[in-house]
């Protein structure tokens, strides 16, 4: 698992927009990383010209999509948020979107609690059903 | 987005005061047409051109590029008391998200700003009795029945296309005008009691529908030491269209109260035409159904919260306002903008986003 800065500072700044916050040791962090990359303007410029509703997100969510499109190897994004979703088919890569509980289940892992309807396969399948439709693929 | 960057473009080169020929000579490119066409949005920016963007005019690539922000669009007039110059120009960009998000995601959800904003005809020369009239007109014409304040906001929004939103400001403000090229918007301080708020918002209307002919301060001292001519313009129409003639007639003559029974009978009826006891003394002396001396003679003690010992919690509105909601719903649900980005804009996490939604009655565009 590999992030960007933007997201690793969110999680240390009060900025998760979730209640209540959770406190995640920088350390623990850090160390389940396996890399975190930092992002530059021509990595952000490259976005947002490729794709103008990049510019619709938030910091942390931007970040992820200024480094993701400028890599070349594989990479998947597994999120419940629609708008990044509609980006991953616009640009073509509705392959790279999963669901935290198909991942879950490739790795062989089976979490006690029940996941959140955003994060099944289930609803991942209708709302991509739904976006592209939106998107006329 | 292409227009964003475009329009942005043009926007400081203007205020830079550079021509389209030296700007595009800074860019590099051949002729000035180029630059027309990107400020145009017929043609689109690359990359580079946007960083280049960002080191002639000293600024972000988010300035050219983020489409809730208002990049020097909105002209904004504040009604406030003893709020510090810095303090305000920061929640003036607060708010400033919150009015670009409904009419950027308006637009991204198919829905179109009005396409005729009305005006009133009246001027500064306009005598307080015409703003009166106009306040009394509007009252009728817009069918606003026997308590005007209950309906005020939702006419402003469904037949006037203005922007109402009820908000937690910073302390000292208590409302705003807001003009935009294509949307007039509304902010009231929700924490306020009651009969403020709807003064406040009919107070903002006026300046909404006064705008081109007599523009409002930036700020606005709430309790100045001489009020404006336009100020004074509006509290006249405000007054009268929370407090119609006709409205009024309906409790009977004023004159011959004692001192005691007036109090008591000016506290009754503003709380059931949902203002102020102050506003409704104040609007009978100005139409000459109390004397100045009757006025005179009531002690303010006895109107204070209209005649309550304490103010009491306000009741407050839910926040913003269901046009509003149903625009970010609307949008959430199509994938325009992520969650996390309406909790930034809105100073809300997104646990809070269920109860907003369903304190308009919106349903929840997805498990949140």
């Amino acid at each position: 698992m590999e992030t960007v800065g933007d997201c690793f500072i969110e999680t240390q700044t009060g900025s998760q927009k979730r209640r209540p916050e959770e406190q995640i040791d920088s350390d623990v962090l850090a160390k389940t990383l396996k890399a975190v990359h930092g992002v530059h303007d021509a990595d952000h410029a490259e976005a947002v010209t490729r794709d103008q509703t990049i510019a619709y997100l938030d910091d942390g969510e931007r970040a992820l999509w200024a480094h993701a499109i400028s890599r070349k190897d594989a990479w998947v994004l597994c999120g419940p948020d629609k708008s990044s979703l509609r980006i991953g088919i616009r640009l073509g890569l509705r392959d790279r979107l999963v669901s935290l509980e198909r991942l879950l289940g490739d790795v062989g892992f089976r979490p006690k609690l029940d996941l959140k309807t955003p994060y099944t396969q289930k609803w991942l399948d209708q709302a991509l059903a739904q976006l592209a439709q939106l998107e006329g693929k | 987005m292409t227009t964003t960057i475009g329009a942005r473009i043009k926007s400081l080169r203007e205020q830079r005061r550079l021509s389209q020929e030296d700007l595009a000579e800074q860019f590099g490119f051949k002729d000035r047409q180029t630059l027309s066409a990107i400020e145009t949005g017929d043609r689109k920016v690359a990359a580079d051109e946007l960083l280049r963007a960002t080191q002639i005019f000293g600024v972000s690539i988010d300035y050219f590029t983020d489409p809730f922000m208002l990049a020097g669009e909105g002209s904004f007039s504040w009604r406030q008391t003893g709020v510090d110059g810095d303090r305000l120009r920061g929640y003036e960009e607060s708010a400033g998200r919150l009015i670009a998000a409904f009419r950027t995601l308006a637009r991204q959800t198919g829905r179109e700003p009005p396409l005729i904003r009305p005006a009133l005809s009246l001027s500064k020369q306009s005598s307080f009795d015409d703003a009166s009239a106009a306040g009394e007109r509007f009252a009728a014409e817009f069918d606003l029945g026997n308590v005007p304040a209950r309906r005020l906001a939702d006419v402003m929004a469904e037949k006037l296309g203005i922007l109402v939103l009820m908000v937690d400001p910073i302390e000292g403000v208590s409302g705003a005008a807001c003009r935009l090229p294509e949307l007039d918007v509304v902010l009231i301080n929700r924490n306020e009691i009651a009969g403020r708020r709807h003064f406040d918002l009919a107070h903002e209307l006026f300046h909404i529908l006064t705008w081109e002919k007599m523009p409002p301060e930036h700020v606005e001292e709430i309790m100045p030491k001489k009020r404006s001519r336009v100020e004074q313009l509006a509290d006249n129409f405000a007054s009268a269209l929370l407090m119609p003639g006709a409205v009024l007639d309906r409790f009977g003559e004023w004159g011959g109260l004692t001192e005691g029974k007036l109090v008591d009978r000016l506290n009754a009826v503003a709380d059931e035409l949902l203002v102020t006891s102050q506003a409704l003394r104040w609007r009978l002396v100005g139409m000459g159904r109390l004397t100045r001396a009757q006025s005179d003679a009531i002690s303010d003690d006895g109107l204070r919260n209209n005649g309550r010992a304490k103010p009491g919690k306000p009741e407050a509105p839910p926040l913003f306002s269901k046009p509003f909601v149903q625009i970010v719903a609307a949008a959430l649900d199509e994938g325009q903008t992520s969650m996390r980005r309406i909790a930034s804009i809105l100073g809300l996490p997104i646990d809070d986003f269920a109860e907003l939604f369903a304190s308009h009655g919106v349903e929840a565009p997805y498990e949140l």
